[in-house]
């Protein structure tokens, strides 16, 4: 493998690595502002630029491919001189609104100039400014943060497909903005805001919701379609405030939708049933579980289970079903018309996929058959789901939900038991391409919502089972 | 360690030392001035730099407070509590501001953090309620005894 020297440590590298990936190798960081591993390189923002002996000139490490045998310095004078200027260059038009903007604590602006800017302006000036126009409902813009990396204009036209970002005008009175100020059009939209080094694109879910620094971050997997996306759920106080990519680049590469970046919002609904229901008015858990017990035990019931449940909470469902509730069928149910792997395709050209819960390819692995109609001599529905999959229509029989349910959802059931959905609980969920992945639990359970398992364990341990149980042995 | 003073033969009876110090107390009680002052009729002056209740600059009519959190992150008891919105005339300010006085040990840390000079502290130091309460924006927003 041919070798190179960075800051005076040697570096193996394949043919055709930039010098910035090189160098993130051997841990030396190489500042950068348009550069993103996941877009086409323009080496526009010069930040990267450092110094490669017998080189006349400082050379941007984004666009230069490593070498065999060069001699790379990053801090040297000369190149630490240039990383000076390009913050003050930057920093001549930005506002520095920074107690304002959402993006300070995890912005690259701020923190690079920290790094390497100086800590006083020459600049006596005014400032730029424009006047923002609307951007549609995910992306809020601010134009007068903007540093022209145009990673933004890169990412509509290599990743989402869409050429909606242009940069009007030239120099100083460069403006990036959407094509004749129309709002976005792209299902990707939140990536924006992930990728802009600066504030000029903010979510507007998020918008003054928290500061970054604030918020707990755990590494999760989106259940929003069965392409299962890594990401992170960033929660602060048990509640959830914004969930960001992570980069997988089997699977997601950088980024994700806008429907599984926000699908997190069911979970703080306010008309999510998050204490045990019997037909419709809140109860104890207990009574809720004899209720189910005396209306549900030794009569055939269908089992209809979401394909948005982990692949631990199917097979528990399986097996303790058998001996609960023996002569029940179980079926899955998801999303209409998408009942089999075989239905599950793209639903475009990046990341979605028609099936928009998590784990069908999960569900399918253990066995159990899509849900078609109700199987004979069934007395009973009990419905266990994740908070995503598509409730069918049930009319003349008693239903029973464990899981989550919403209060229109859960309209004429006999008993629900709220339960967890995918920030509230661990397991393992199957995506598309047959790889397993683990949810992590980001948040407590809202209210009095339960684990499947613990549900059971009442089920199964409640006191008039106990009593059963000990008069059989007797 | 146990050290054993090797002490001289009438200094083992203390009577001396005893009234030595028995003339330094009276001394301070027969001439010294007073130390304590008759509080509510008499008034410390105290520093400008005194640390005492909360209160939000105005510039205008309006809060120089934007909202940024520094302060609720600063504060080590965890005393503040923000919450930030938008209006036309502000593009983040502080729907809710509120500070339980009660868990504030007044470091003056707030007052430090804070870039618009927003959160002070004043110099009132008379803070006694008969409940426990969390004073809020409009609480804070009038400008008693400010620097």
């Amino acid at each position: 493998m041919p070798k190179c020297t960075i800051d005076g440590r040697e570096v193996e590298f394949s043919a055709g690595e930039n010098l910035l990936e090189v160098a993130r190798k051997v841990g030396v960081e190489v500042p950068y502002f348009c550069y993103h591993p996941g877009l086409t390189v323009v080496a526009q923002c010069r930040m990267c630029a450092v110094e490669i002996e017998k080189f006349p000139k400082l050379q941007t490490a984004c666009s230069t491919p490593a070498g065999d045998g060069m001699i790379v310095h990053t801090r040297s004078e000369k190149a630490k001189a240039n990383q000076k200027s390009i913050m003050e260059f930057l920093l001549i038009n930005h506002p520095l609104d920074c107690p304002v903007c959402d993006k300070s604590g995890e912005c690259d602006l701020q923190d690079n100039s920290y790094r390497y800017g100086d800590s006083y302006t020459r600049s006596t000036e005014e400032r730029r400014t424009y006047i923002d126009l609307d951007m549609g409902p995910v992306i809020k813009k601010n134009m007068n943060r903007c540093i022209h990396c145009t990673r933004c204009i890169r990412f509509g036209a290599e990743v989402a497909g869409v050429r909606e970002m242009v940069a009007i005008q030239r120099g100083n009175s460069t403006e990036i903005s959407t094509i004749d100020g129309r709002p976005l059009e792209t299902d990707y939209a939140g990536n924006y805001a992930d990728i802009c080094p600066t504030g000029s694109l903010t979510l507007k879910d998020f918008r003054f919701k928290k500061r970054a620094w604030m918020l707990k971050k755990t590494a999760t997997v989106c259940e929003g379609c069965s392409r299962g996306c890594n990401m992170e759920i960033q929660q602060d106080g048990g509640s959830v405030y914004r969930c960001i990519p992570r980069k997988n680049m089997e699977i997601n590469q950088y980024w994700m939708c806008d429907e599984g970046r926000f699908n997190y919002q069911y979970l703080m609904d306010p008309t999510r049933i998050v204490k045990p229901r019997i037909e419709g008015v809140n109860t104890t858990w207990s009574d809720a579980i004899g209720r189910l017990k005396a209306t549900l035990s030794g009569k055939k019931a269908t089992i209809l289970v979401g394909t948005d449940l982990t692949v631990e909470e199917l097979k528990l469902i399986q097996e303790m079903s058998a001996s609960m509730l023996p002569g029940s069928t179980i079926a899955h149910i998801g999303t209409n018309g998408v009942s089999t792997t075989s239905d599950d395709g793209a639903e475009d050209q990046l990341l979605k996929r028609k099936s928009k819960t998590s784990n069908l390819h999960g569900a399918e692995k253990l066995g159990i058959a899509p849900y078609k109609s109700m199987a004979s001599g069934s007395e009973a529905v009990l419905i266990f789901r994740g908070g995503k999959a598509e409730l069918p229509a049930l009319t003349g029989i008693k239903k029973y939900g464990v899981g989550v349910f919403t209060e229109s959802e859960a309209q004429g059931f006999e008993v629900v038991l709220p339960s967890t959905s995918f920030a509230e609980k661990d397991g393992t969920i199957v995506n598309f391409q047959g790889k397993e992945q683990r949810l992590k639990r980001a948040i407590n359970p809202m209210g009095q919502s339960k684990q499947i398992g613990e549900i059971f364990m009442l089920w199964k341990n409640s006191s008039s089972a106990l009593r059963a149980e000990a008069t059989g042995v007797a | 360690m146990l050290v054993k003073r090797d002490l001289k033969p009438l200094a083992h009876i203390y009577l001396i030392e005893i009234i030595k110090g028995l003339a330094i107390t009276m001394k301070n009680m027969l001439f010294a001035r007073n130390v304590t002052i008759q509080y509510p009729e008499e008034r410390r002056n105290y520093s400008e730099r005194f640390r005492g209740m909360h209160y939000i600059k105005a510039t205008n009519g309006v809060e120089n407070c934007t909202a940024c959190m520094l302060c609720p992150t600063v504060c080590p008891a965890e005393c503040i509590h923000i919450e930030a919105g938008e209006r036309p005339d502000k593009e983040k300010y502080p729907v809710k501001f509120e500070i339980d006085v009660l868990r504030c040990c007044f470091c003056g840390m707030c007052e430090e953090a804070c870039p618009k000079d927003a959160i002070k502290l004043s110099t009132i130091y008379e803070m006694s309620q008969s409940k426990r309460t969390v004073f809020s924006k409009d609480y804070l927003l009038e400008q008693r005894g400010h620097k």
